[in-house]
């Protein structure tokens, strides 16, 4: 549990972060359309906001306690509330200055339910805002994610090429078919419709471009392409200019789980963060995961 | 009706890398007021709604040879596109560069002129920048619209002079840049900002709809005019409630202004103010920008350029 100690009327949370542009682009990473109702969930351990579209695509972000510079937490259970993705963002967006570090303190719940937010370390100007929270409707489904068998099936792929090749795979048609193949270790995004277009990723032949490979029997699911789209469309820039890779996984009925890391490292010192990209301490990343249903059982 | 200049270097340098921009953002259309002593830009002084812009200078700042000649009093009036008069201008400097010499030698004279265009019966008036070259001269014609009636100078000149009013306390924006940024990003979030000043230096511009309020607050400004102590017990309460303490104490104003004039009003820091200052005019009429200008290499106030932007306030209930 939290470290503070729990008083009657202490608010449920207050957490201050200083990469505030980190935070922006983890969230701007799920925002795939104009207006997104996200659920956003309190626990010791940090912050999950969960988004969803048709019960067909889910993506949560993970927000750790160990990316705030301070994580109070003092709520029994794990409270939850609703808001406006899209109005959160933005409203975020205020608070990151460019060139400057600043941070940002975080405290649900207000007199009111809201979400305040307010700059702490600025001097002579302080930002501040209230955010009015929504009673959180049910998640509509659960994707309980597991794995299609004994060997997980999943690859790892640079992001940049992730993007690139579902960017390409735009003007065939409306669904694409990922294939996973033991041998040769081979992945393939394939696109029938107004023409057809097939993008292969040979393990062995880009040992650079796909890092890992685990499968074991041949699977192949289609998926809605707005959906995979979906998953790419708004990764932030950083995330494709430290280009790591982005890991997706096959589960039980062909669910698709896509992962993305994004860099929540301190502003301060933007050598250090060249300097370290790819060793970046694995509790300054915020992680991204998107749930997709396929769109048929087209199992082969 | 005449009018003929020469642009000095240090005229041509203003209008074309600092004013002219930033008019542009302004509005697309502005009027050009000429008198004896004054050259005037003039955006929404006689149409009501938008936010009215006066940049002023003394002839000396812009041109040297300047004469002007009318029936109504020296005075002259019209309306201009600002994008083809910053088209004209910096085309002319480029000229000027090209073909050598020092501005002594390649000056830029700028005259009002009645020419009959190719394809029409009746002359028209054009705003022409004559710029001498080693070898050639190149003239350019900026359409301008017909002068304005004296009706229609008079109704500029009293608005001019009612807008001279200034708010009884001003403060002094510290960082233009600062501010600029943020509203740039604000402005996603809603359409109405409430702006609160107070004598004691504060700054409080708030943007609140159903879904959000965001806010932002400037203490301890530099205040010109009317002044006061902040209450000492107001100092750790939230910028709303000491904002709304201020105002019923009548210490501060509020006003509700569009984000996207306040914005406008921003874009004034492309013409290279020293400082800026913000102030509600009384009884909330409007909300005013004041920018100064250095003498160069001084602190002190050069008295030949002025530009200050006046804001509309909205009525909180009429949205």
């Amino acid at each position: 549990m939290s470290s503070s100690v729990a008083e009657p009327d202490a608010p449920d949370l207050v957490c201050q972060i200083d990469n505030v542009q980190g935070m922006v682009d983890a969230l701007s990473a799920v925002r795939w359309k104009r207006n997104q109702d996200a659920v956003v969930e309190l626990s010791e351990h940090g912050l999950v906001l969960v988004v969803e579209d048709t019960g067909c695509l889910q993506a949560k972000v993970y927000l750790k306690r160990e990316l705030f510079v301070r994580y109070d937490y003092s709520a029994h259970g794990r409270p939850r509330f609703g808001l406006s993705l899209g109005l959160f963002v933005d409203c975020l967006n205020t608070f990151s200055v460019p060139g400057q570090s600043s941070t940002l303190e975080i405290q649900y719940p207000g007199p009111d339910m809201q979400l305040l937010l307010r700059s702490v370390d600025t001097l002579g100007a302080c930002i501040y805002a209230e955010i009015r929270t929504r009673i959180p409707e049910t998640i509509s489904w659960d994707y309980n994610f597991e794995p299609a068998g004994s060997t997980p099936l999943s690859f790892t792929v640079k992001s940049a090429a992730l993007k690139e090749a579902i960017d390409d795979l735009e003007w065939p048609g409306s669904s694409i078919q990922i294939t996973l193949q033991p041998d040769p270790p081979c992945v393939t995004f394939r696109s029938e419709g107004h023409g057809d277009l097939q993008i292969d990723f040979m393990y062995h032949a880009n040992p650079d471009l796909l890092n890992a490979f685990q499968c074991d029997h041949q699977v192949a699911y289609k998926y809605k392409y707005k959906f995979l789209r979906a998953t790419t469309s708004n990764l932030p820039g950083s995330v494709i200019k430290d280009n790591r890779g982005s890991k997706l996984t096959i589960g039980r009925g062909g669910i698709l789980k896509v992962q993305h890391l994004v860099s929540v490292a301190r502003m301060s010192n933007p050598q250090a963060h060249i300097v370290s990209a790819g060793y970046q301490q694995p509790s300054r990343i915020a992680y991204i995961e998107f749930f997709l249903k396929p769109e048929e059982d087209a199992d082969t | 009706m005449k009018f003929k200049a020469f642009l000095i270097e240090n005229g041509v340098n203003l209008l074309e890398r600092r004013f002219l921009p930033a008019l542009e953002k302004m509005g697309k259309i502005c009027h050009i007021f000429l008198t004896r002593d004054h050259a005037i830009f003039l955006h929404n002084l006689l149409n009501g709604d938008g936010i009215q812009c006066i940049a002023q200078f003394r002839k000396e700042a812009l041109f040297d040879d300047y004469r002007i000649s009318s029936q109504n009093e020296d005075r002259i009036a019209f309306a201009i596109d600002v994008s083809l008069l910053q088209r004209a201008v910096r085309s002319s400097v480029s000229i000027c560069s090209e073909f050598g010499g020092g501005p002594a030698e390649n000056r830029l004279q700028i005259k009002l002129v009645k020419k009959l265009p190719p394809n029409c019966t009746q002359p028209m008036p054009f705003l022409t920048f004559e710029t001498k070259g080693y070898k050639s001269a190149v003239i350019q014609d900026v359409p301008i619209s017909k002068p304005l009636s004296r009706a229609q100078v008079l109704e500029l000149q009293t608005a001019l002079d009612l807008a001279q009013d200034l708010p009884p306390t001003l403060v002094q924006v510290p960082e233009l840049n600062q501010l600029q940024s943020f509203i740039d990003r604000m402005k996603h979030i809603g359409e109405l900002l409430n702006v609160f000043i107070s004598k004691y230096g504060d700054l409080h511009v708030q943007i609140s709809t159903t879904l959000i309020t965001l806010g932002a607050e400037f203490q301890k400004l530099l205040v010109i005019g009317d002044r006061a102590q902040s209450p000492p017990e107001d100092h750790n309460l939230s910028a709303r409630t000491r904002s709304e303490r201020a105002v019923l104490r009548g210490d501060a104003q509020s006003v509700q202004v569009s984000v996207k004039h306040f914005w406008k009003s921003l874009q004034c820091h492309l013409a290279k103010p020293d400082c800026a200052f913000y102030g509600i005019a009384p009884q909330g009429a409007c909300l005013t920008v004041i920018f100064q200008f250095f003498i160069p290499g001084t602190h002190q106030i050069d008295k030949s350029i002025s530009l200050h932007c006046r804001l509309p306030v909205l009525d909180p209930g009429s949205n």
